[in-house]
């Protein structure tokens, strides 16, 4: 895994077949511009509160935007009739099994908590993978590359 | 229906002078702030608990409650008699269900009080389904059927959604709170285009054509307290296009709207002295919004044409125009306040700024500050959590030219040219 410990990784369901995003794609998809992936499933979007430490990094670092900007979209969306904001979750862990669990999920993670999360499943599902890299891919949750 | 609204008036006009619905309405208001509370406390817990995702992919169920405190001074905009009120009460629920691929059904139901800014209680503030004609990665074509959203201002389709909008009270002549359940949304269809490159930016492109039901309060609200017959509506039809180049802080958009109304004056009993007559509205805004890091912009500029055939006799005629525009600003101080600065300018005809004719052609009536309506405002915001949010605000307003009925003035209360008044909020929403 990455050496620099603060890293912000994008998740997926696995069966989401896309491997990499671009940036521009990834900001569609979290502003609810793009609302499928391309074999036409329904992309279910997970975040964190607005005002928790990952999402206010998530929003500058990974989709260049302020989270108050992301606030106003989708608050726009779920109060007016016109569309279907994210998901909002209470915590890293739970946003995590929501993606785990959700068909066509996308989500971020903390790559800390990642590693964990993929030495526990190591532990109970595939005790033999080296890597957690390898394990997510394999089976718990896609860790997409995010092209510039 | 119409019975139904005359009873309410006739409850409105009792409340104000029974102490003991006083008490029931202050009672009511301690149960609010009761219930923020509550929800605020209530969600903090079931964060701790991890079990908050309970909204299925398909099925979204979200909604809003707030509470505050305004007083206004030199105008009826709030209440008659100038004293602190708490009629600034704003609760909303709403559903969204995904029926297939391409359906989903959504509504809104709102409560609201605001005194004399808009007629006090519960309402289907939309209704719709939504037909998802096209998607690409690129490209979304949306048609909506039902009563949906005025969605071609800046803040018109979150003027209800008190988290969502800039201030408790917003500017007056683009979102005016007289005009609110007619210019909030309407009946009928609308449609949505978004385009989104990594060339260009994104492209949206509304559309919509519809109507929308005008009680006879609001009649008496717009038009005079005096009018005993009915308005109506026989259409809205609006487009707006937005324009947010790639990756830039800017966005910019145009609207146009023009919408046609009747008055029918009352039976010959009901003593009205007003005639049948037609209104033309015609509205047109250009806006832009910056947004950064701790700074933000925004500004709409805007003419509205404003036709009367008939109305005070047969024959008569009268075509003004109204121009204005306001000027808005945010600086994020923390992570948590953010401060407001704004200032508003308005003239309802563009040949009489001063509103010096205004007073002359009424012979004294109805005097010239009713021609315009400025507004300096500053605020502040803090967010004490992702969803529990208090505001406060000062508006030093010049004018009474936004000031119900629009038509024939109240020039009894409002007696004097400069007004100001301050609001407090409280707002959870989840």
């Amino acid at each position: 895994m990455s050496s620099r410990v603060v890293a912000i990784e994008i998740v997926t369901h696995p069966q989401v077949t896309e491997s990499s995003l671009t940036k521009s794609q990834l900001r569609r998809i979290y502003t609810m511009r793009q609302l499928r992936w391309s074999d036409h499933s329904a992309i279910s979007v997970f975040v964190l509160p607005s005002q928790h430490e990952l999402h206010q990094r998530f929003a500058k670092e990974r989709l260049q935007m302020f989270p108050y900007q992301l606030n106003r979209i989708w608050h726009k969306l779920t109060y007016s009739g016109l569309g279907v904001a994210p998901t909002i979750v209470a915590s890293e862990k739970e946003l995590i099994q929501a993606v785990i669990k959700t068909p066509g999920a996308i989500g971020y993670i903390d790559d800390e908590t990642l590693i964990k999360q993929n030495e526990k499943t190591k532990r109970i599902e595939t005790p033999d993978r080296e890597t957690g890299q390898q394990v997510s891919s394999k089976g718990v949750v896609n860790v997409v590359k995010i092209q510039n | 229906m119409l019975s139904k609204f005359k009873t309410n008036a006739v409850v409105e006009i009792s409340n104000r002078v029974n102490n003991m619905d006083c008490f029931r309405r202050f009672f009511f208001r301690v149960v609010m702030i009761a219930v923020i509370f509550t929800g605020y406390f209530a969600g903090a817990t079931q964060a701790e608990e991890n079990e908050t995702y309970s909204n299925s992919q398909d099925f979204q169920l979200h909604g809003f409650i707030s509470q505050g405190l305004i007083d206004v001074n030199g105008s009826d905009f709030v209440n008659d008699d100038g004293d602190v009120s708490a009629e600034l009460t704003e609760i909303g629920l709403n559903a969204s269900y995904q029926l297939s691929d391409k359906f989903r059904i959504a509504g809104q139901v709102v409560y609201l009080d605001g005194g004399n800014r808009y007629s006090q209680g519960a309402r289907i503030d939309y209704a719709l389904i939504d037909w998802s004609a096209f998607t690409s990665e690129n490209w979304q074509a949306n048609v909506y059927f039902g009563r949906f959203k005025n969605n071609h201002w800046l803040y018109s389709s979150s003027r209800d959604i008190p988290f969502a909008r800039p201030s408790i009270i917003l500017p007056q002549s683009v979102y005016f709170d007289g005009f609110r359940d007619i210019a909030v949304g309407s009946d009928g269809i609308a449609t949505k285009v978004s385009y989104s490159t990594d060339d260009y930016g994104n492209f949206d492109w509304q559309l919509s054509y519809g109507k929308s039901p005008i009680s006879d309060e609001q009649t008496k609200n717009i038009l005079s307290e005096f009018a005993q017959g009915s308005a109506e509506q026989n259409h809205d039809a609006q487009t707006s296009l937005y324009w947010q180049p790639t990756f830039s802080p800017w966005r910019f958009g145009i609207s146009l709207l023009n919408a046609e109304f009747t008055y029918d004056q009352g039976d010959t009993g009901s003593g009205d002295m007003f005639y049948d007559s037609d209104f033309t509205f015609q509205y047109y805004t250009m806006n832009a919004l910056y947004e950064g890091e701790n700074w933000e912009f925004s500004g709409e500029i805007y003419q509205q044409r404003f036709i009367i055939d008939g109305f005070y006799y047969p024959g008569f005629q009268r075509d003004s125009i109204g121009q204005g525009f306001y000027l808005q600003s945010r600086y994020k101080l923390t992570q948590k306040v953010t401060l407001l600065a704004r200032y508003e300018d308005f003239y309802s005809d563009k040949d009489d700024k001063d509103g010096k004719k205004l007073e002359q052609a009424t012979g004294g009536a109805v005097p010239y500050y009713f021609g315009f309506h400025k507004d300096v405002t500053l605020g502040l915001n803090y967010d004490i959590t992702s969803n529990f949010s208090a505001r406060m605000e000062y508006h030093w307003v010049n004018g009474a030219g936004k000031l119900t009925p629009v038509v024939v003035p109240n020039t009894q209360i409002n007696d004097t040219e400069d007004w100001q008044m301050w609001a407090i909020q409280l707002m959870y929403w989840f």
